[in-house]
């Protein structure tokens, strides 16, 4: 017999967990676990017929999460109606796809138009809204761009705009001044001069996410200072800037750019994290960041930065004012076939979502840009409220040109950007990002 | 008082080496595990500038959030309920199968073991699709229900090869001896060899808690994104936004994940120790 046993099974005590123990612990989970299913919390949300399923993005630590559960907790109160919100965050669109698989999806899904959720439309997971725009009364609550930028080539609205992004540059004009830079550059030999004496004051210049897409998008703007919209977006949906000279050029600047030490030292291995810390603790005076981005940014450090745009090549370029990324392309409000078999249900609660009542709320809560037409300006969120009040005469809106990328080439490109941020001659860069799209 | 024997230069060397390198060994985890515990009580501005610094303070403010924003309340208890419904189908399964399989002589033993042995080929995400076709045939899609029948099937495999081969270390006449005195094959595994398994069941409860616990794709595809229903691995990464991540939150979060992971293993980690020194779990 072995010690600590003893005939008949009786546990003894060398052991630190007897059979007796262990025996009780898996009675236990066995009665715990129907107690636990039996918890109303824990029984499924969107099981209840009449229940309108809605699968956000819009959740956890996102801008405007909480004031997108507290609106539709405020619509189930007033309405009496039920509604079950189901949330991923980057992982939604897998998610969606395979519920949709077993047609088992969500009647709405809030998420943004990039990479998977653009064949959504085209592949029959989502239906087109065209006919529900003016039947519920939303076109001239949409910002009209919006509406064309969610538009398909076959003149199919994808999903309901919803939110929208500016894409500025921060100037932390304290530290510019520190460096004794009195203006914010506008030009790109401005911009130089502004680097060099930020170095010498022992300040970053411009931060950026050199690794991820933050840094892929600066890259796409700079080469937008020296060609056409048209031609960018000839580009960017083929990646052959080889046979654009104003491309070619617009890599070549960037180059210039770089190698005049107009980044931050190591900037090829940040993140989009990384860049908005560096702003934040003032280890950088200059940022590229979107609206979603610049709400996180601390009252204290808001109070010392002024909002503009990527200064224009000085020699060569084709904009008359430094560059801002402007995109409708945010969160959209998207119906899948299961959705579009409650439109009873989902008729109220998106136009519900389109009331002033709602959309200004995540204006002054959390320090959303949104789709709707409306007057309402952040003030809670002094850098959003910056951003949103730009307008043609400071700066040139460029395009953000996700839309045009293949979704297979995404990932292949922001290794071809990274490697611009490292220490790549043009041509070498030029290569990698055209090979980038040999993925499609 | 005993005079202490002096041991060998050699082995004195020895000795200081290999205490030098499991020290070295041990700072290799410390740091980084000490890096995400005091991060999670810090602003991102405090973990970028001084990433090894002592906290200014100790408030859970850091905690809370992470709990609000993800609902990790909800997440816990889902992870709980899936986890435990499949250890204890697991050993429900296992143990039977182990013992018959320990007893068995013949050829056929053999070959039944080698069935279980196969399960160690098929690469889990090569099986999601067809489980995903299974789920939604049978009608449990989005559910956990087919989550806890599905987590034992994957850990049968490995559960039984520990199980059998401790099994295999105990004296046959134990068992002569009860069935002499007339105890049923039940009677057997319930009475002798189930108190003399108790750390190879550690062993196997902590592995595949382990396993369960840290599940993230079946458990995304298949119970889905209803806060009501989804696990704790799938609530997490909503706290990782596109940019201006709050690291300090979510290192709170995980932090706040792995509290049930130590408890059990504190609670398992003597049994496991035992079994791996008496030779039933090798490599």
């Amino acid at each position: 017999m072995t010690p600590g046993t003893t005939q008949g099974g009786t546990p003894g005590n060398s052991h630190g967990i007897t059979r007796r123990t262990l025996l009780g612990a898996a009675l236990s989970g066995g009665l715990i676990t129907p107690l636990l299913a039996g918890c109303g919390a824990l029984v499924p949300a969107s099981s209840g017929a009449g229940t309108l399923s809605v699968h956000t993005q819009i959740s956890g630590a996102v801008a405007g999460a909480q004031t997108f559960a507290d609106v539709v907790a405020a619509y189930q109160r007033d309405t009496a109606r039920r509604v079950a919100l189901l949330k991923n965050g980057s992982d939604l669109p897998i998610v969606f796809e395979t519920s949709t698989l077993a047609g088992k999806e969500a009647d709405v899904a809030v998420v943004n138009m990039m990479g998977r959720t653009l064949s959504w439309t085209r592949l029959g997971a989502t239906v087109p809204v065209n006919d529900h725009l003016d039947e519920w009364g939303l076109r001239d609550l949409i910002i009209p761009e919006a509406l064309a930028e969610w538009t398909d080539d076959e003149g199919r609205l994808r999903a309901f705009p919803f939110t929208r992004t500016n894409w500025p540059v921060s100037f932390n004009t304290a530290l510019l001044e520190e460096a004794g830079v009195g203006a914010i550059p506008t030009t790109s030999d401005e911009l130089v001069a502004a680097a060099d004496a930020l170095r010498s004051h022992g300040i970053g210049p411009v931060t950026v996410g050199g690794s991820d897409w933050s840094g892929q998008k600066l890259f796409l703007q700079v080469i937008q200072g020296f060609i056409s919209q048209d031609e960018a977006r000839t580009v960017f949906s083929t990646g052959k800037i080889s046979e654009s000279a104003g491309a070619v050029k617009g890599v070549e600047h960037f180059v210039e750019l770089r190698d005049a030490g107009v980044f931050v030292d190591n900037v090829q291995g940040y993140t989009s994290d990384s860049e908005l810390t560096q702003f934040n603790t003032r280890k950088a005076a200059v940022v590229p960041a979107m609206s979603s981005a610049l709400a996180l940014v601390p009252a204290e450090r808001a109070a010392e930065v002024t909002v503009g745009g990527w200064p224009v090549p000085s020699s060569g370029g084709v904009l008359e004012r430094p560059s801002v990324i402007q995109s409708y392309n945010g969160h959209g409000i998207w119906i899948s076939e299961n959705g579009a078999r409650k439109l009873d249900l989902v008729r109220p609660f998106v136009q519900h979502l389109y009331s002033a009542e709602v959309t200004d709320r995540f204006i002054l809560e959390s320090g959303r840009d949104m789709s709707r037409v409306t007057d309402t300006v952040s003030q809670d969120f002094p850098l959003v409220a910056q951003a949103s009040r730009l307008t043609t005469d400071q700066v040139t809106p460029v395009m953000l040109p996700d839309l045009l990328i293949p979704d297979a080439v995404f990932e292949p490109m922001i290794q071809a950007t990274a490697l611009a941020y490292g220490t790549a001659p043009a041509d070498r860069i030029i290569d990698a990002f055209e090979k980038s799209y040999q993925a499609v | 008082m005993a005079q202490r024997t002096a041991l060998p230069l050699r082995d004195r060397i020895g000795s200081i080496t290999s205490g030098t390198l499991a020290w070295i060994y041990a700072a290799l985890l410390v740091v980084p595990f000490y890096y995400f515990i005091v991060s999670a009580f810090k602003t991102n501005e405090e973990i970028f500038e001084s990433p090894l610094a002592l906290p200014t303070t100790f408030d859970l403010t850091n905690v809370t959030t992470a709990i609000r924003q993800a609902d990790l309340g909800l997440a816990v208890a889902n992870s709980v309920l899936t986890t435990v419904a499949a250890l204890v189908l697991t050993l429900l399964l296992a143990l039977p199968a182990a013992f018959a399989l320990a007893r068995s002589t013949g050829r056929a033993g053999k070959v039944v073991e080698g069935v279980f042995a196969l399960g160690f080929l098929i690469p889990s995400f090569a099986a999601l699709f067809p489980t995903f076709l299974l789920a939604a045939a049978l009608g449990l899609f989005h559910t956990r229900t087919f989550v806890v029948f599905l987590l034992p099937a994957t850990a049968l495999p490995l559960s039984i090869v520990i199980l059998t081969s401790f099994m295999r270390t105990i004296p046959r006449e134990l068992e002569e001896a009860a069935s002499m005195d007339g105890a049923s094959p039940l009677q057997v595994l319930r009475q002798v060899y189930l108190p003399i398994c108790v750390p190879g069941i550690a062993t196997v409860l902590l592995l595949n808690f382990l396993s369960f616990w840290n599940a993230y794709l079946y458990p995304l595809i298949l119970i889905g994104p209803d806060t009501a229903q989804r696990t704790i691995q799938v609530a997490l990464p909503t706290l990782k936004v596109d940019a201006g991540t709050d690291y300090g939150v979510l290192m709170a979060g995980t932090l706040f994940t792995l509290l049930p992971v130590y408890l059990v293993y504190t609670l398992l980690q003597r049994q496991m120790q035992r079994a791996l020194l008496s030779g039933a779990v090798k490599g």
